[in-house]
């Protein structure tokens, strides 16, 4: 009996031991946070709480306040910014803490993985010089053992040759080389809480993968709390326990991420989740069907564009580098033709081919029948105004200058084409083609809103009345909702104007919602090519299966990690050739 | 030093001897072309008494009767071993007499750029450091205010200033510590201004970039973030600047050797202008042009060694300009 109630005892105890671990106090704990830019508020009254070892990711778009909040939290702000409310880091306050106080945290407590790997190392100075400054906050003092585990961090985050990476300079390092690097940096001080600004936004599509992977690795090996930031709803329910969805800088859902990623309740979570391509690949099948109509009845006929058998070579540092190698594809009219593969994998200048931008060395380019090589300028210049361009990044590409009249009149300007009257009708025509109304047309860039400026960048190149058009990474710097927004204007024209894509992306998911046929890249190569469904349902080549491997899909991966603790000096992922020292 | 870096130095090396060169024999061109023969009219001028057998003796060892291009050839080797000629006035070789006043110019203008650094570093080290209500606006405006006071100016009030009411240095003993130093900091403000002015302009700069604020997060401290961080991206375009402000320096130091009674180079052009000695004047100018054409090759040599990012491609430096161009992740920051 007395050994019964022993165990007894010992079990309630365990049980209260269950209790009190499974409601610690959190690590991190957010409330009323509001910022302002002088007298514009940003953030408004936003608070959550992140438990030790936990992850949670704060969700929206540009302009939502997450990056802001992420500042506000590791104290940050540029200078106008100002914050109110409470941050309480460890059982302490800290957003009113002077500096002095707060330094000690940093890194130290809490560290940061930025946004942009390429703009977050000093440029100037080589690798190891800034290791050493984060190998400063741990408790070895010698030098020489500080360069040891540096290098170490640098194998543990995947790095190939740590030595040849401490004496590098960022500039000759790779995106996702520096981005293991920045990593390695935050977790090296073995900090409690890391703060992860978009960590995969300016990098392809694998290596998001395997930065995201090796984040989440560290996160459960040195069962360090993951404050993670990010614009895309597949990424945060595959990587967070929790979410926070972000609106304006007001909370509009929060809870745990099985919850809020299955049963959204608000309206905004709800199509957040409609806007993320990975997750709806068939949104846009109604309007798609009509091109796969065609490519049923057109197979055997001519295409309207037809690329044989095209090889281009470029000399750099007196070596040859084959950037487009035997590459052939035929697009039917009507239809949309995706290029895809990673940077530096030939999609680009495919297309520069492909517009008459560079010469193939080898190889034939047919537009409508009509083969490319071998014209005059004033022939080329005729099948150039059937084939027009939309940039990757209407921020950059669009004059700040011009008003959106004289932006999308231009063309009928250079190829002058009927009177002004006739001109200035058909530049209202493209635009709402697009769109937009009329009140945008003495507007500058600088007055619209990113998926506006890309509706212009559109307008541009409908306004000869193009049967081709050429759509370069047409969304990549837009949000996922104005992206959702620009496809289905990019559908519509097809479905109403019979116009051809060729549609060059890194982003399978998408390429899936929009494109009827696919080739893929690799090194310069076509890898694979076909219907968009055969591809992706049943890919053959390893390089594809790969690539939709990347693709976040909002499947939790965090109960896939074995729990803990491996040996530390053991590199957790090895990087792959392409990512090597350029 | 990598071969392509020998290649470059290499190449800039014989750029700059070319340069040299040509600017020896456009002073040469232009002397000779001058209208009314100078040479002569100061020989013949009544009141230096010289007799016909002497005119001729002092042209045929001048070399003047010799056609233009053998003048040319005998000036050009003797200016490349070294041989300058002689003056017309003394009969004395101008290398010597420059010999005698260069070094108290390059000491002034050595001790002009010194203060210049000095001063543009502690300016620009105050406006990141000196709190905003402390005049962080005055010292901003520091560069802009002496940028457009003349050396001159400067130099007038020093003298009144600290020569005359604080007897810190006699205007009669202009060589003297404190007299060099005062005429160095005549000499030194304006060329600081325009060094602190760029200097201000890519600390701010460099400040706002995301590497300030990732390695802040590492715990970095203000001075450490000064000193490590930003001093050395925000330098880098210095480099030039100063190499630019060679010229004024040069010309500074002429004026301020004036107005401080100083002997040097500036007044032995002043006599040599005013009593047409052509030989001294063209030696000077010549002279002029090596020192900035050296500063300036010595400017591109370092450029390469010190920012990391310069590519040399066919003997030419070359930044690459992917950092500068807004990414995608540069254009998703905008999420205030």
């Amino acid at each position: 009996m007395a050994s019964q109630d022993r165990l007894n005892t010992r079990l309630v105890s365990i049980k209260n031991a269950a209790a009190s671990a499974a409601q610690p106090a959190p690590l991190l704990s957010v409330k009323n946070l509001s910022v302002a830019y002088g007298a514009n508020r940003v953030v408004h009254d936003v608070g959550f709480e992140l438990g030790r070892g936990k992850s949670l990711a704060l969700i929206g778009e540009s302009g939502s306040g997450k990056s802001t909040i992420a500042r506000a939290v590791l104290r940050l702000l540029p200078g106008a910014g100002h914050a109110t409310g409470e941050v309480e880091f460890d059982g302490r306050e800290i957003l009113g803490l002077p500096e002095r106080q707060f330094r000690p945290l940093r890194g130290r407590a809490i560290g940061f993985v930025p946004q942009d790997p390429g703009n977050s190392l000093n440029p100037v100075r080589t690798i190891g010089v800034q290791a050493m400054e984060a190998a400063s906050l741990t408790d070895e003092t010698n030098a020489a053992l500080r360069k040891v585990l540096i290098l170490e961090t640098f194998a543990q985050v995947g790095l190939d040759n740590p030595q040849r990476v401490y004496d590098s300079y960022p500039h000759q390092l790779s995106g996702g080389m520096l981005q293991r690097v920045l990593i390695g940096l935050a977790v090296l001080p073995r900090p409690a809480l890391l703060v992860a600004d978009e960590p995969t936004s300016a990098l392809d599509v694998t290596i998001q993968k395997r930065i995201l992977d090796l984040l989440t690795r560290l996160q459960h090996d040195l069962d360090i709390s993951l404050l993670l930031i990010t614009h895309d709803l597949a990424i945060a329910a595959e990587r967070a326990d929790q979410l926070v969805v972000l609106k304006d800088g007001a909370v509009q859902e929060a809870g745990k991420t099985r919850t809020v990623f299955s049963s959204p309740n608000s309206a905004y979570a709800r199509k957040l989740h409609a806007d993320v391509p990975a997750l709806n690949p068939d949104r846009y099948a109604k309007l798609r069907d009509p091109g796969f109509r065609l490519l049923d009845r057109t197979s055997g006929t001519a295409s309207k564009i037809e690329v044989s058998a095209v090889t281009k070579t470029f000399a750099v540092d007196g070596k040859v580098l084959t950037a487009v190698d035997d590459v052939s594809f035929s697009v039917p009219a009507g239809t949309t033709h995706a290029l895809v593969g990673e940077s530096g994998s030939g999609k680009t200048t495919t297309i520069r081919l492909l517009l008459g931008l560079d010469e193939p060395d080898t190889g034939e380019i047919a537009i409508a029948g009509e083969n490319l090589a071998g014209r005059s300028q004033q022939q080329l210049r005729s099948v150039w105004r059937q084939l027009q361009l939309v940039y990757q990044n209407p921020f950059t590409s669009l004059d700040p200058t011009w008003t959106v009249e004289k932006l999308v009149r231009e063309p009928l300007d250079r190829f002058k084409v009927g009177t002004a009257a006739e001109r200035s009708e058909q530049v209202r025509e493209a635009l709402s083609n697009v769109g937009l109304g009329e009140h945008l047309l003495s507007r500058k860039p600088g007055a619209l809103s990113g998926g506006q400026r890309q509706r212009v960048a559109i307008a541009r190149a409908l306004v000869l009345k193009p049967d081709v058009i050429v759509l370069d990474e047409p969304t990549s710097a837009l949000d996922v909702s104005v992206q959702a927004d620009i496809v289905e204007v990019l559908l519509s024209l097809q479905a109403r104007l019979g116009l051809t894509y060729v549609f060059v992306s890194h982003d399978l998911a998408l390429v899936r919602q929009l494109a009827h046929t696919v080739s893929v890249m690799q090194r310069g190569r076509i890898v694979e090519h076909g219907r968009v469904s055969d591809i992706f349902d049943n890919p053959q080549h390893g390089y594809t299966a790969a690539l939709l491997d990347s693709i976040p899909s909002g499947i939790s991966t965090i109960s896939q990690t074995p729990p803990k603790a491996q040996p530390q000096a053991e590199p957790v992922i090895r990087t792959e050739r392409r990512e090597r020292i350029a | 030093m990598s071969n392509a870096y020998l290649t470059y130095a290499a190449k800039r090396l014989g750029q700059a001897v070319v340069v040299i060169l040509l600017a020896y024999v456009f002073t040469f061109v232009v002397v000779s072309i001058l209208p009314g023969d100078p040479i002569t009219s100061v020989l013949r001028n009544p009141q230096n008494g010289f007799s016909e057998e002497e005119i001729a003796e002092i042209i045929a060892a001048q070399g003047l009767d010799k056609p233009v291009l053998v003048q040319l050839w005998h000036a050009l080797s003797g200016f490349v071993t070294g041989d300058l000629g002689m003056s017309m006035r003394s009969n004395r070789p101008v290398s010597t007499l420059i010999a005698e006043v260069l070094p108290s110019t390059l000491i002034l203008a050595g001790a002009g750029l010194a203060v210049a650094l000095l001063l543009a570093m502690l300016v620009a080290y105050g406006t990141r450091f000196v709190p905003k209500k402390y005049g962080q606006g005055l010292l901003r405006g520091f560069p802009s205010l002496f940028l457009s006071v003349p050396n001159f100016v400067i130099g007038l009030v020093l003298i009144h200033l600290f020569g005359f009411q604080l007897g810190l240095f006699r205007v009669i003993n202009p060589d003297s510590f404190w007299a060099t130093l005062f005429a160095a900091v005549a000499l030194g403000i304006p060329v600081s201004s325009q060094i602190a002015e760029v200097l201000i302009a890519n600390l701010d700069k460099e400040a706002e970039q995301e590497y300030a604020a990732v390695a802040r997060s590492r715990g970095i401290g203000q001075l450490k973030l000064f000193v490590s961080h930003l001093l050395k991206p925000a330098s880098l375009p210095v480099v030039t600047v100063i190499a630019l402000t060679i010229g004024e320096l040069l010309g500074g130091s002429l004026i301020t050797e004036t107005v401080f009674g100083r002997t040097g180079v500036g007044s032995l052009v002043q006599r040599s202008v005013s009593t047409q000695d052509l030989p001294v004047l063209q030696a000077i100018v010549s002279l002029g042009a090596v020192v900035f054409v050296l500063v300036n090759l010595i400017a591109d040599l370092l450029y390469p060694l010190l920012d990391p990012r310069v590519k040399i491609l066919g003997g030419s430096k070359r930044r690459p300009t992917t950092s500068d161009e807004p990414s995608i992740g540069s254009a998703k920051a905008v999420n205030p």
